[in-house]
């Protein structure tokens, strides 16, 4: 199918995925700037995660937070980022937070970051005393032992709240079923969309699909990061819209956005 | 320069050397882009090294202070050291060979195989017609399932009804997802690289 | 009314016991129900019975053992009908656990090797754990020569019928068997450059892999155990896909009781307590 049209010096193809990327920067970085306060509407996994803190604290429980078995992939990134403040809210409000890392082949290298994240999370709330290494278990690099070892932790430990970010597999529902059976409120990020049914059913609370990466921004609370979320809707706008008009333009005989969209 | 800047300009001249070969033809520039993806494989591959130390570390401090379960680190450590002298005879036959398929591999599947488990706990705990959304919901369900079970199709056939659910509403739902998280990824990706997300790079975020 | 209440909560052991029977009773003793066949199986059979003593064929073990468990059946089935079709086979896997599976599966076709005399070399190749990262089925797909040089038992690939790849236009087929590890990857290496590719995945990634076979990427998909089970059906060689289909169709319905008990649980309690409450 030829392209409609050519940047010069853009391989063929990709014209189109270049601009559209170039525009997406330009976007973000304009609402990160410009101070306007768009509405963001009210996510309950996000929100869940502190009401689940504070659960635990009342109850005298810890908190599990796991960051999924992958390495470094924005799946990862985004649970880093939530654990960044579930590990402070942990901290202000006297609840241990328990991190069982591995499961994947890369997850090596996401465990100092996830240390250096929580050992971070105590010294700014001036308790760096109390960060315990033994809390953050590197339990193995092989997919079902790393799950073994979670279920394990949960059963004897019986968090207050367990809560489940990141590139979770097929150990997902394993993980989250014991923590509801064990009384866990369960928060869960459906990474792929096979999993997103089942956690769905089994947790308490799913983040799905963007709702995951956009949590850094969501529970920052600055208005600045929140507007950039308004990004993600305008892209989804426009694929909707490409979607409908270009079923009907089809429909009617014409190659047009099928030609735009290959260039 | 402080080193939350170094941080971030390493990472954005890292994004553009893997970004710009991927639009615009450098062959230089692909070729430095394939490297540093090797590269990166070799270092993750050798920070295998300091999750053995890290095990080891935790392993004897624990086996020092013997609280409940310390006689369980004790065997992780042993067969730790066991797998690599096993190695060591060779990967193909032999002991590792043994005990990769003899007890890892089998272990491994059990715990896949307990998920069904799991999945029928969920299915009578979660699937409650509590509303008008999840009755469709689950007449759907009770549709996909039959529609799978291959005994169904050789006396009753489901098969265009099953096709149908799957080609439009589960492809277009798989669709869905597929945008929202490429979107989400990217804008979350740019966060990065203009330094809103400082917890992702280690460095700590100030008040 | 207990019933009712026993209903809607219950000891999760009950069902994890009466699923292990469900699953194991049929295991032991087959009770041979029929299975029907899918068009998507007929459509990856039609791919693989087109194969000929002249056609060059990537099968990538992209699984782990666990997942291997799942897709054995697909794996079996159609590399039984490569050697057959005498396709020659250049084996790899992306997991360090499914290193030895190739041998596995080959154990599993002993008879049908040596019927059509099926030579390791001339064949078939084993290269073992190759495609660690999305780097590695880069480089394989860019420059194959300049990658694989050796074979899994360490013996040079020069001399067998490798030296014909140079890159991803010399495949005639590429064959995956995926959990999800490495397919990303040989799609955007190998299927969006135009080889022809087909894949044997596990059960929940089949909505995702949907897309990529609507859209022209994917020539067949062949659906999970299930469809590994058709597949041996349609081949003619009974095999453990077959035999799981009866424990498989038992958990199905099994599945579809226990969502009708809790809803009768749920609606019984529910509608007690309202009458308690009035």
């Amino acid at each position: 199918m030829s392209a409609l049209f050519e940047i010069p010096g853009v391989i063929e193809g990709r014209a189109l995925g270049l601009l559209l990327v170039v525009a997406i920067f330009v976007i973000v970085y304009y609402y990160l700037k410009s101070g306007k306060i768009p509405y963001v509407r009210r996510v309950a996994g996000l929100d869940a995660i502190e009401e689940a803190v504070g659960r635990s604290a009342e109850m005298g429980k810890p908190v599990m937070s796991t960051i999924g078995i992958d390495g470094f992939n924005y799946w990862t990134l985004s649970a880093l980022t939530i654990l960044e403040h579930v590990s402070r809210d942990c901290v202000k409000k006297g609840v241990r937070i328990l991190v069982p890392t591995g499961g994947g082949d890369s997850s090596y290298i996401v465990r100092p970051v996830a240390e250096e994240i929580v050992k971070d999370a105590y010294t700014i709330e001036g308790n760096p005393e109390d960060y315990r290494p033994e809390d953050l278990p590197f339990l193995s690099g092989q997919q079902y032992a790393y799950t073994g070892g979670v279920v394990g932790i949960l059963q004897r430990a019986k968090p207050g709240a367990c809560i489940m970010v990141g590139g979770h597999h097929s150990e997902a529902m394993n993980i989250a079923e014991t923590a509801v059976l064990v009384g866990a409120i369960t928060i869960t990020s459906g990474t792929y969309v096979s999993n997103v049914a089942v956690l769905a059913c089994a947790s308490d609370y799913i983040l799905i699909g963007e709702e995951s990466p956009a949590a850094g921004a969501y529970l920052s609370k600055d208005p600045a990061q929140r507007a950039s979320i308004r990004c993600q809707d305008i892209y989804k706008g426009i694929s909707i819209a490409l979607i409908i008009v270009g079923t009907v333009v089809l429909t009617l005989g014409s190659d047009f956005f099928i030609q735009l969209l290959s260039s | 320069m402080k080193s939350r800047e170094l941080s971030l300009i390493a990472m954005f001249l890292s994004f553009l050397v893997v970004f710009v070969p991927y639009f615009i033809d450098v062959p230089a520039l692909d070729t430095f882009s394939t490297k540093l993806i090797t590269i990166t494989a070799i270092t993750v591959s050798f920070t295998l090294l300091l999750a053995i130390h890290s095990q080891f570390k935790r392993g004897f401090d624990f086996v020092r202070r013997k609280p409940r379960g310390w006689i369980f680190k004790v065997y992780m450590m042993i067969t730790i050291v066991l797998m690599l002298l096993f190695a060591l005879g060779g990967l193909e036959t032999g002991s590792y060979h043994w005990a990769m398929y003899a007890i890892i591999t089998p272990l491994s599947s059990v715990n896949y195989g307990i998920l069904a488990f799991y999945l029928a706990s969920t299915c009578a705990r979660a699937f409650k017609a509590r509303n008008t959304k999840s009755i469709l919901l689950i007449l759907t369900g009770f549709i996909m399932l039959l529609y799978q079970a291959p005994f169904t199709g050789a006396f009753f056939d489901l098969g265009p009804i099953g096709i149908y659910l799957a080609n439009t509403f589960g492809l277009a739902a798989g669709r869905m997802f597929l945008i929202s998280v490429t979107v989400g990824a990217m804008v979350f990706g740019i966060r990065i690289l203009l330094g809103q997300e400082p917890g992702v790079l280690g460095i700590r975020s100030e008040e | 009314m207990s019933l009712l209440k026993s209903f809607n909560s219950y000891d999760s052991r009950i069902v994890y016991l009466l699923l292990f029977l469900i699953v194991t009773i049929p295991l032991l003793s087959p009770m041979g129900l029929p299975i029907s066949v899918s068009p998507s199986t007929v459509t990856y059979y039609d791919v693989i019975d087109a194969l000929g003593p002249d056609d060059l064929v990537l099968v990538v073990l992209d699984t782990e053992f666990s997942g291997y468990m799942e897709i054995q059946s697909g794996i079996i089935a159609s590399m039984r009908v490569m050697v057959e079709r005498d396709a020659k086979m250049c084996v790899a896997v992306s997991h360090p656990e499914a290193t030895g599976i190739p041998e596995l599966v080959f154990a599993a076709i002993r008879e049908t090797v040596e019927e059509h005399g099926y030579t390791y070399g001339e064949d078939y190749v084993i290269l073992g754990y190759v495609f660690p990262n999305e780097a590695a089925v880069a480089s394989a797909a860019q420059d194959w020569q300049g990658v694989i040089h050796k074979d899994f038992y360490g013996q040079s690939t020069e001399g067998t019928f490798l030296d014909q790849i140079h890159d991803w236009s010399d495949w005639t087929l590429i064959s995956d068997y995926t959990t999800g590890i490495q397919s990303g990857s040989l799609i955007n290496h190998f299927g969006l450059r135009g080889t022809p590719m087909i894949v044997n995945c596990i059960g929940v990634m089949i909505s995702t892999q949907m897309p990529y076979l609507s859209t022209g990427i994917y020539q067949a998909l062949l659906q999970s155990m299930r469809g590994g089970a058709e597949l041996e059906y349609l081949t003619g060689h009974p095999g453990p896909g077959m035999t799981a289909m009866d424990a498989f169709t038992l958990g199905h319905y099994m599945l579809i009781v226990l969502i009708i008990i809790g809803n009768i649980g749920y609606f019984g309690t529910k509608e007690n307590s309202r009458r308690n409450v009035e």
